[in-house]
């Protein structure tokens, strides 16, 4: 892939960029299916192609073509820099990149059982056996839809830039997403969506014991439906557990922390931030509010060592003790706030120019055990998980209804409670939480961004924490 | 194709199906009145999806150096000796068939548009600003297309088409915010400026709003709010959503699921219609379906497959998806039925209520009852004694898919192509009146 590459940033260059980057990458991945037992398709998707994006007068261009013949590269490339310059005339604000240290590295995730190397039927037999682990006998629930899918994909790419950075990563990726549908007569209908997901070879899936979460997740289901009740309304105490927090860190504080929005770049689609330039060191939360966002950690969904603009990852602190403190950055938004890049820019594929992202967003754990989270509340909920969820376009007004839920009884959890909804501002729930959780956890997400759309994978995480006199109810 | 098909046929496989697309694409998107980024994407990606005795594989070949399709083909067919067995035989629709062609899907002038997307964004820009917009953002896209397909089952054909696309986003502050859309498949249908006026007219006018109130609501949903949902409702119509347990249409074919008022419809081979193709991924020739008339469900939409297990007919909607079902029964253009009224006479008929114009992040609590919440995003307004009032913000539609269509009181007679980033398939829908939408708030 280095000659294409090379190539495209050749002719960029000769055709008149500034600044040129290249990416040649290869995507494999297979997607295996049952659905009530029975397989869907198993279908296989191969992706080869660069994208090659550039800087012409302040103006920036992207193209991409799935042809690595030389020919097709350089009318690409061509093309990139003509589309830029015909765009220039309708530009106020020249597109600039913050400098950044140029790398020449290869890397690679290695895997401990090589994906390539497991057969289908192994894959298969794997949710044949959570399938099996299903059945009414062992779970007590009549389970009417059970959708269980396993994904793989493996990741080659080039990076190479007009600056000197040359860089190559092999990454896999794996997945576990299951729909489970609960019903009891009488009692209705829940459905419960859970994704494991890890940055590494077949072994994490043999760690994950897939079979005994799912069912210990349908079990769930069955009390909920058996035994649930109205949950309280008005103001509460409030326990979140380890999967709401994360959904709520990637929602309300990774995404209006991404310096993009806040420029006002995807105002047309995912929208803008309620966060603000002269917000940053403001307080947003509770001192006991501390939110990373970390590319680097071991096994995780949103790994990667360098971004798709060749800076290399790290972490970074979004919210510290309650004060806004990094945005997200790439390295255009990095130019324009006077900063480094953070090295936040992602591309799902080789045809998708490279955008702002979060990596794996989780709130720093504290020192409460779930026990002591819950041991001073006379009369609270705890939402352990959730199902529906979402934000507006600012990132200010959100809402999290629950599905396992109990109440809190005396500084005890008690009697599982159905859809408790949360729905509250950005500041109104960071400001109120008062004591956060040691035990962390982390979920599997693809979040969507970018136009067209880029899935990124994701991890999403955090302890559970206690949220002081919140209205619960919706 | 041919070569594809034929490795297919010699491994044993009793049904394929290959198509191939060939395509180019340019987006300007625009933020800030200014320019962000242009995009070129140019294409060429065969498909395949097969099926033996009840198996079913599929993939996407989205590279051209060095690929070998006989090797793909044996890859393919060894996993589908390993698969546990499907539920269903099925052939694919016997051909060959005859496709008709569709008219007003084609416009060679907009292969050749290049640089005139940024010209488009030149007049949305004005037009919006011109209204009272501060800032306008948005994204133009022009693209052409052919199609093949080719199956073992005596299908062939090929088609071609040519879209183009403007969403423009106005902001007259921070949060009064307004949306216009144009798409075509020709030039001449095409009015970035009109969808400039909308959104900046929208935004001018939701200046100045104040917090909302949660309760029951009577709502006059326009057309992009409106078009969200019934994306959702024809995914629920999808015989392979029913399959999967995340429809709420499930078991009610031929029972009432709306009001009376209400009648959808899904066309593939709409003249001028954005998503019009005269052939379906399997192969068969695609027409109009009829998903719910006079409030009653009347079809599924279906693949082969799909068919085979509902004892139906395919219904020329096979979409070759890759991902979980490889080939699925999808929508191609959405076309709810007109009403009588004017949107005057809906805000009479709502009283006092609200008019919603947009809408973004749809999520259902159940899918199989219909539970969701959506958020209201741009002008949201007040409707007092029948007439536009003030503009409202921080709303969220927190309610029922069934119980909404089933509160269908009256639609408009104007009618609003919608396509953007939220909503996928192209939906041409008026402005509708419904009772009592629950409306929910943040607390704090």
């Amino acid at each position: 892939m280095e000659d294409e590459a090379r190539l495209a940033v050749e002719q960029a260059l000769k055709s008149g960029a500034a600044y040129v980057e290249a990416r040649a990458q290869r995507d494999v991945g297979h997607t295996l299916t049952l659905n009530n037992g029975v397989a869907e398709p198993v279908t296989t998707t191969r992706r080869l192609g660069i994208g090659i994006r550039v800087i012409v007068d302040g103006s920036m261009g992207f193209a991409s073509t799935n042809s690595l013949e030389s020919s097709q590269i350089r009318t690409s490339a061509e093309t990139a820099v003509r589309i830029a310059k015909a765009a220039a005339r309708l530009i106020s604000t020249p597109s600039k990149l913050a400098p950044e240290k140029s790398w020449e590295d290869e890397w690679e995730v290695r895997m401990k059982i090589d994906i390539r190397q497991v057969s289908i039927q192994e894959k298969f037999n794997e949710l044949l056996s959570i399938e099996k682990a299903l059945s009414f006998e062992q779970v007590n629930v009549s389970l009417p839809s059970r959708i269980l899918v396993l994904d793989d994909e493996l990741t080659e790419k080039f990076y190479l830039n007009s600056e000197g950075s040359k860089i190559s990563g092999i990454v896999p990726r794996i997945s576990l997403f299951f729909i489970l549908t609960g019903e009891e007569k009488g009692k209705g209908s829940i459905q419960r969506i859970r994704h494991e997901a890890q940055t590494r070879g077949w072994e994490a899936v043999k760690e994950w014991n897939a079979p005994a979460i799912a069912a210990g997740e349908a079990r769930i289901l069955g009390r909920m439906l058996r035994d649930g009740i109205q949950p309280p309304r008005g103001e509460i105490d409030l326990v979140l557990g380890s999967e709401v927090t994360g959904i709520i860190c990637h929602e309300s504080c990774g995404h209006p922390q991404e310096a993009d929005r806040i420029l006002g770049r995807e105002g047309a689609q995912a929208g803008e931030s309620y966060v603000k330039r002269e917000m940053i060191g403001k307080r947003i939360g509770s001192e006991h509010v501390t939110i990373i966002d970390d590319p680097t950690l071991p096994n995780s969904y949103g790994f990667y060592k360098y971004d798709d603009e060749g800076v290399k990852a790290g972490p970074r602190t979004l919210i510290k003790d309650g004060i806004i403190s990094d945005l997200l950055h790439n390295r255009e938004t990095a130019a324009e706030f006077g900063v480094s890049s953070n090295a936040a820019a992602r591309s799902v594929a080789y045809d998708r120019e490279p955008i702002i992202r979060m990596a794996n967003t989780f709130m720093k754990p504290g020192d409460h055990t779930l026990d002591e989270l819950v041991e001073d509340i006379k009369s609270g909920v705890y939402m352990k998980s959730f199902m529906e969820w979402n934000i507006d376009d600012r990132r200010y007004n959100q809402r999290y209804v629950g599905l396992e839920a109990y109440t809190i009884e005396n500084g005890k959890i008690g009697t599982p409670v159905r859809n408790p909804i949360l729905e509250v501002t950005t500041p109104g729930l960071y400001g109120s939480v008062d004591a956060v959780g040691k035990e962390m956890e982390y979920s599997g997400a693809t979040c969507g961004k970018g136009d067209p759309q880029q899935g990124a994978p994701v991890w999403t995480g955090g302890p559970p924490i206690r949220i002081h006199k919140i209205h619960l109810g919706g | 194709m041919n070569r594809i098909l034929s490795a297919c046929k010699k491994l044993g496989v009793v049904s394929v199906a290959v198509g191939f697309t060939r395509s180019r694409d340019q987006m300007v998107r625009f933020s800030n009145n200014s320019i962000t980024v242009v995009n070129s994407w140019q294409n060429e990606v065969p498909t395949v999806y097969l099926a033996s005795n009840g198996k079913r594989a599929a993939c996407r070949i989205e590279e051209q150096e060095g690929v070998e399709f006989e090797s793909i083909a044996r890859e393919l067919v060894d996993s589908m000796k390993v698969i546990p067995r499907g539920d269903v035989d099925f052939d694919l629709p016997k051909g060959p068939f005859i496709y008709q062609e569709i008219e007003g899907i084609y416009d060679k002038r907009l292969t050749e548009i290049d640089t005139g997307l940024i010209d488009a964004a030149e007049v949305a820009i004005n037009s919006a600003r011109k209204e009272g917009a501060e800032r306008v953002s948005g994204v133009v896209i022009s693209g052409s297309w052919e199609h093949f397909v080719l199956t073992s089952a005596g299908a062939e054909g090929s088609n071609r088409g040519t879209e183009i696309e403007i969403t423009v986003r106005a902001f007259a502050n921070e949060d009064a915010t307004g949306q216009g859309i144009s798409i075509a498949t020709n030039l001449d249908r095409f009015h970035p400026a009109e969808a400039g006026v909308s959104a900046g007219s929208i935004a001018r006018k939701a200046r100045g709003a104040k917090a909302g109130i949660s309760g029951k609501y009577n709502v006059v949903f326009g057309p992009a709010i409106f078009a969200d949902l019934v994306d959702r409702v024809a995914d629920s119509a999808s015989a392979y959503t029913v399959d999967l347990g995340l429809s709420f249409f499930q078991n009610t074919l031929g029972k009432r699921v709306a009001s009376e008022k209400f009648s959808l419809n899904d066309n593939g081979r709409l003249p001028n219609g954005p998503g019009s193709i005269s052939l379906d991924d399997e192969g068969f020739p695609t027409g109009e379906i009829h998903l719910i008339a006079k409030g009653i469900l009347e079809n599924y939409l279906h693949t082969s497959y799909t068919a085979a297990k509902h004892n139906a007919q395919p219904t020329g909607s096979a979409q070759f998806e890759g991902g979980l079902a490889g080939m699925v029964p999808a929508p191609r253009n959405l076309i709810v039925e007109p009403g009588e009224h004017q949107f005057g006479d809906l805000l009479d008929g709502a009283g006092s209520g609200l008019y919603i114009t947009n809408n973004w992040y749809t999520r259902f609590q159940n899918y199989q009852t219909g539970d969701f919440s959506t958020i209201c995003r741009d002008g949201v307004f007040e409707i007092r004694d029948g007439k536009l009032g003030n503009p409202v913000k921080g709303l969220r539609v927190s309610d029922n898919m069934i119980r909404i269509l089933q509160s269908i009181e009256a639609l408009s007679k104007e009618r609003q192509w919608i396509r953007w980033w939220e909503v996928p398939t192209p939906t041409l829908t008026p402005y509708v009146l419904v009772r009592d939408v629950g409306i929910t708030t943040a607390s704090k």
